[in-house]
């Protein structure tokens, strides 16, 4: 590591800085990570314990504790925070209560991670209440209107033309509404919005010393606006990319429906074409996945012989996902934070 | 009778999530290259999304289900799936009666069940029984982020601290607290305290994690952990144990041939959900 965790801490307002806080050592990040990390997976243990109660069609159960990521968001930086609370659910909950659910629980994650970085980013000031409230509700606004949309897209691919199928969508929208707007008031209301207004206030100014970090502060908002918008590009490619793989497999398994009557006296034809298209597909999807593999050995094995040559190696990033979004800091700026931060040391607790 | 019910029932849920978190796991799947594993799993959560014949999903449910069976996977979770998947189908099905639907929609439901019900199995069987460390090592090969075992690990050394810790902050809050003198309408009192008691527990409880952390992160960083973890000596070092042998390719191959069995008996016997 080029800098220690308390190289850059406490750059107070007098370095002349234009906007923002002060840069988060790598060190900070991890600390910021983790702590969401176990505190949302604790919080996850504690929710499934909690039993739930079963009226009619509708389950009265609490979700998770939304409030957690939320006052963890609110506090610190929010995208480091969104990085670690879905993690924390899958493995404290999922990973080793033995219930992990393979691609299941990617998709968790993404939901999850976009519901609680947007829900930080809203907040500016932690000791504002309506802040809070309105982040509180976001967090599960955005990852249940998500899992609503990959449930409704799940029974609209898994099923042969599920829309002219009498009953299935009116049902399926039905119960997938009803489990929002419960979700929304438990969860987001009870466990998210009024819980989150009650803590983040109390433990803000108190919590950020013992990570040494300053607290947020309101007059120096996080660089979010280019920040925030790497990222999110990143993520509506994504999501639109998964958008389009879904469509365009529902059209596949559509057109075997047309193609169907033609081909039904000669048996194995349509065996053959799936067969077939199953190949294609994990063809395709090997070829790439080794082009990529390859491609990032490559990289790697540049990068290990890069790092001897490498006088001052710059903050390694802790998941790749944060790589891009994320401005490097020049030489120039950590030899700056370094002496700022040996001016003050003196000021840590 | 309350003071009884309350004392064993915490306790008891306490040593019943350890055990299922550290309870040694075994089965056909455990002793496996997780890599391995992770493909055999990926195989079962692609293939029922390509077919429409519920002849082809039920064969496919009978070996996910066989698989579970041979992974000694746990009453409780399984009883848990079991009554999941039968009590949400009992709705849509009633909401698709209450909607008008007929043969079709049950038919329909069913192929949709079959495909959800077998990508849970065969998680459960690949999952359940393969030591978490062990599976995180795999996804590490697989070039999953290097946070995610990080996170396994650490987590499954600090669950009993953190869930020791929780206990005795709410045990301190029962203890400060007067006891309810009306539970109310239903008990909604308790209710309200039990929540409140809940929410106000994680205050220090957060003040404590995050001391934790950042002892935890300063002595990882002192060690050059975050590098370690990027570079790629580290991680072949880390990987350097997982070793696939003919069981493994075994697995996979033996796998294909039971999902090209299970297309073969569709196309002999083809049952077709959804309208024709």
């Amino acid at each position: 590591m080029a800098d220690s965790p308390r190289s850059s801490e406490h750059l107070s307002s007098d370095v002349t800085r234009r906007s923002g806080p002060p840069e988060l050592t790598s060190a900070q990040k991890l600390m910021v990570f983790v702590l969401s990390m176990t505190l949302f997976g604790l919080a996850n243990i504690v929710t499934e314990v909690i039993p739930d109660l079963q009226v009619g069609p509708v389950t009265l159960k609490v979700s998770y504790l939304a409030f957690v990521p939320v006052v963890i968001a609110a506090l610190f930086h929010p995208l480091y925070a969104a990085l670690g609370a879905p993690l924390g659910e899958i493995v404290f909950v999922d990973l080793l209560m033995g219930d992990f659910s393979g691609i299941g629980e990617l998709e968790g994650y993404l939901q999850m991670f976009l519901g609680i970085y947007v829900a930080g980013c809203l907040v500016r000031n932690p000791r504002s209440r309506a802040q809070l409230f309105a982040a509180g509700l976001t967090v599960v606004v955005i990852d249940k209107m998500l899992s609503a949309i990959v449930d409704i897209a799940k029974v609209w691919v898994g099923v042969d033309d599920a829309e002219f199928v009498p009953g299935l969508p009116q049902s399926i929208l039905l119960l997938e509404g009803i489990g929002f707007a419960v979700a929304l008031l438990i969860s987001g209301l009870l466990f998210g919005a009024l819980p989150a207004m009650a803590l983040a206030p109390r433990l803000y100014g108190k919590i950020e010393p013992l990570l040494g970090m300053a607290p947020r502060d309101p007059r120096h908002p996080l660089p979010l606006a280019e920040r925030g918008t790497g990222a999110f590009i990143l993520l509506a490619l994504f999501l639109s990319f998964v958008a389009m793989i879904a469509a365009f497999t529902s059209d596949i398994f559509g057109n075997f429906g047309v193609w169907e009557p033609d081909f039904i006296e000669q048996y194995g034809a349509r065996f053959l074409w799936i067969g077939v298209s199953a190949a294609l597909i994990v063809l395709v999807a090997a070829v790439v996945t080794v082009r990529f593999v390859a491609a990032s050995r490559r990289g790697r094995a540049a990068q290990g012989r890069d790092t001897g040559t490498r006088s001052t190696a710059p903050e390694a990033p802790e998941t790749p996902d944060t790589r891009a979004p994320e401005p490097r800091k020049t030489g120039a700026q950590n030899a700056g934070t370094r002496n700022a931060g040996t001016r003050n040391t003196g000021e840590r607790e | 009778m309350r003071k009884e019910r309350d004392g064993i029932s915490v306790e008891w849920v306490k040593l019943e999530l350890l055990r299922t978190a550290y309870a040694t796991r075994g089965g056909m799947l455990a002793a496996r290259d997780p890599r391995f594993v992770i493909g055999w799993y990926l195989i079962f959560a692609v293939v029922p999304w390509f077919t429409h014949n519920i002849t082809v999903l039920a064969a496919l449910f009978t070996v996910c289900a066989a698989a579970v069976v041979l992974s000694r996977v746990g009453p409780l979770i399984l009883g848990l799936f079991v009554i999941g998947f039968v009590v949400e189908s009992l709705y849509v099905l009633f909401a698709a009666w209450f909607f008008g639907g007929d043969l079709t929609t049950v038919l329909a439901l069913v192929e949709l069940t079959l495909k959800l019900a077998t990508i849970s199995l065969a998680s459960m069987a690949a999952f359940v029984s393969l030591d978490p460390e062990k599976l995180s090592d795999g996804l590490l090969s697989l070039h999953a982020p290097a946070m995610l075992s990080f996170g396994v690990s650490y987590g499954y050394r600090m669950l009993p601290v953190l869930m020791e810790e929780f206990h005795t902050v709410v045990d301190g809050h029962r203890l400060r607290a007067a006891p309810l003198t009306d539970k109310g309408f239903l008990g909604w009192r308790a209710v309200v305290r039990t929540a409140t008691t809940l929410v106000q527990a994680f205050y220090p409880l957060m003040l404590n994690t995050a001391k934790r952390t950042r002892t935890t992160v300063e002595a990882l960083e002192t060690k050059g952990f975050t590098y370690a973890a990027e570079h790629p000596d580290g991680r072949r070092i880390r990987l350097a144990h997982l070793r696939a042998d003919r069981w493994d390719h075994l697995l996979i191959i033996g796998t294909l041939l039971l999902v090209a069995a299970s297309f073969a008996l569709g196309q002999a016997y083809p049952l077709h959900g959804g309208v024709r």
